[in-house]
């Protein structure tokens, strides 16, 4: 089986992180909040991981949805 | 050392392993008991020292504090993860800052105190570390409600030196201990100008006992370079766990308290029991409020007291604002008759956590972001 590659949304503040959360789960992308790897900020913050191929819907959803979106990256 | 290894669930175990014995090192080597390292007690003490308080057993100027703040300033350098910004709602964080510090002050330690009395018998803190997991839960309720004191911006780097620069004072004042304080007195008519404190340096109780300064600034230089490359933080662990099931930041707390425990054990620091353990009392109901409106601002401000420092120390001026907030707080606490002692609760000091959990419940509520 192909592995799935992931990437991570990271947030300004854990309310857009959480924010964040409910509009994937509306548009029905699977997503799940995860402390903030370490590598990608030193925030203290949550972070969102999803399957990369859903990028774009989610960066377009959140947008519509005015949550603010610090950077997205690949994880794995 | 390969470079991820502070983002691995060893690297985390590895630096709270380090804080816990560490900790208990310091004590063994003339810290006050169950006070090896506490953010809360030592920016209280600092407090004193500069003379925002006159509460005399409490008085030093901490090394601790400043190389929490410089290990982390120089691992950030190291690492190219210094970012100077700041903006983010500051007289909220400095007002959270203070609560932040009266609830750790009726508690007696900020959670990493908490951790190292469990570690040194006094169970007391387990009453404190409910309240402190209350407190931040209720902030994650906020969190969840949209709560969001706005986002930083990129500010010039030299702001963000400011708080190590402050540190570098504090610490040129430790050493060459200046008295700034001059009094007129009056004997047998004749006017005198005595020169006297501050700075202050207490010359008995828990401000008098200290160890070697180059032994505490080192070990905390190493602390706050090692906190800086895992984020370890008291309420981010709490908070993953209620967001996100994640037991990552858990895993550094427990292992902070069973190597100081171990450490302890060997040293003969582990006393176990309720009634007459140092610096602490034994009333539970304001040991679980102190630190429940502790673990409230804390969640509210984004990190625990000493996570506040080391983002401090990597150019986050928000975080130093909190800091100051705290620093203020201590005066407050103890000029106001709010601060704990052995013997209990002060007179005010119950007073003072109801108007600091009503202050945060409405900022909890007044901060929240509304979204399409």
């Amino acid at each position: 089986m192909e592995s799935v590659k992931r990437g991570v949304v990271a947030f300004h503040s854990t309310s857009h992180a959480i924010q964040a959360e409910k509009v994937c789960r509306a548009i029905g992308v699977e997503v799940k909040l995860i402390p903030t790897p370490r590598h990608i900020s030193s925030d203290c913050g949550v972070a969102l991981r999803f399957d990369y191929c859903e990028r774009d819907r989610i960066v377009a959803a959140l947008a519509e949805k005015n949550v603010e979106i610090s950077l997205v990256a690949a994880l794995d | 050392m390969k470079a991820g290894f502070f983002a691995t669930r060893w690297g985390i175990v590895a630096v709270g392993l380090f804080i816990g014995v560490a900790a208990a090192l310091l004590q063994y080597l003339g810290n006050p008991p169950n006070m090896g390292v506490c953010v809360a007690c030592m920016e209280r003490d600092i407090a004193g020292a500069l003379g925002l308080h006159r509460a005399a057993v409490v008085q030093y100027l901490r090394p601790e504090i400043m190389g929490f703040v410089i290990g982390s300033l120089i691992a950030a350098l190291l690492f190219k993860e210094y970012r100077a910004r700041s903006g983010s709602a500051p007289i909220v964080r400095f007002c959270l800052g203070m609560f932040a510090m009266i609830g750790a002050l009726v508690f007696l330690g900020c959670p990493w105190r908490a951790l190292l009395r469990l570690a040194g018998g006094d169970w007391n803190a387990l009453v404190g570390i409910a309240g402190l997991t209350v407190g931040i839960g209720v902030g994650v309720l906020f969190l969840k409600g949209g709560y969001n004191l706005g986002r930083t911006y990129k500010a010039k780097p030299f702001a963000g030196l400011i708080m190590p620069l402050i540190m570098v004072a504090l610490f040129a004042m430790l050493m060459a201990k200046p008295l700034f304080g001059r009094a007129k007195q009056v004997v047998d008519g004749v006017e005198t100008i005595i020169i006297t404190g501050p700075v202050f340096f207490s010359a008995e109780g828990p401000g008098s006992m200290a160890a070697p300064v180059a032994v505490s600034l080192l070990v905390a230089i190493a602390i706050g370079f090692l906190a800086q490359r895992s984020r370890f933080c008291t309420m981010g662990a709490v908070r993953d766990v209620i967001l996100t099931r994640d037991f990552h930041l858990v895993s550094g707390i427990v292992a902070l308290v069973v190597a100081a425990l171990a450490a302890n054990l060997v040293l003969k620091q582990f006393h176990p029991g309720w009634e007459g353990q140092p610096i602490a009392h034994a009333n539970h109901l304001w040991n679980f409020m102190g630190m429940a409106l502790s673990g409230l601002a804390f969640s509210l401000a984004g990190g625990c007291p000493g996570r506040q420092l080391i983002l401090s120390g990597e150019g986050d001026g928000d975080a130093a604002v909190f800091v100051l907030g705290m620093i203020v707080g201590a005066g407050f606490a103890h000029n106001f008759t709010i601060a704990s002692s052995p013997a209990g609760p002060a007179l005010f000091g119950p007073a003072a956590v109801v108007i600091g959990i009503v202050f945060c419940l409405i900022v909890g509520f007044a901060m929240r972001e509304k979204f399409a």
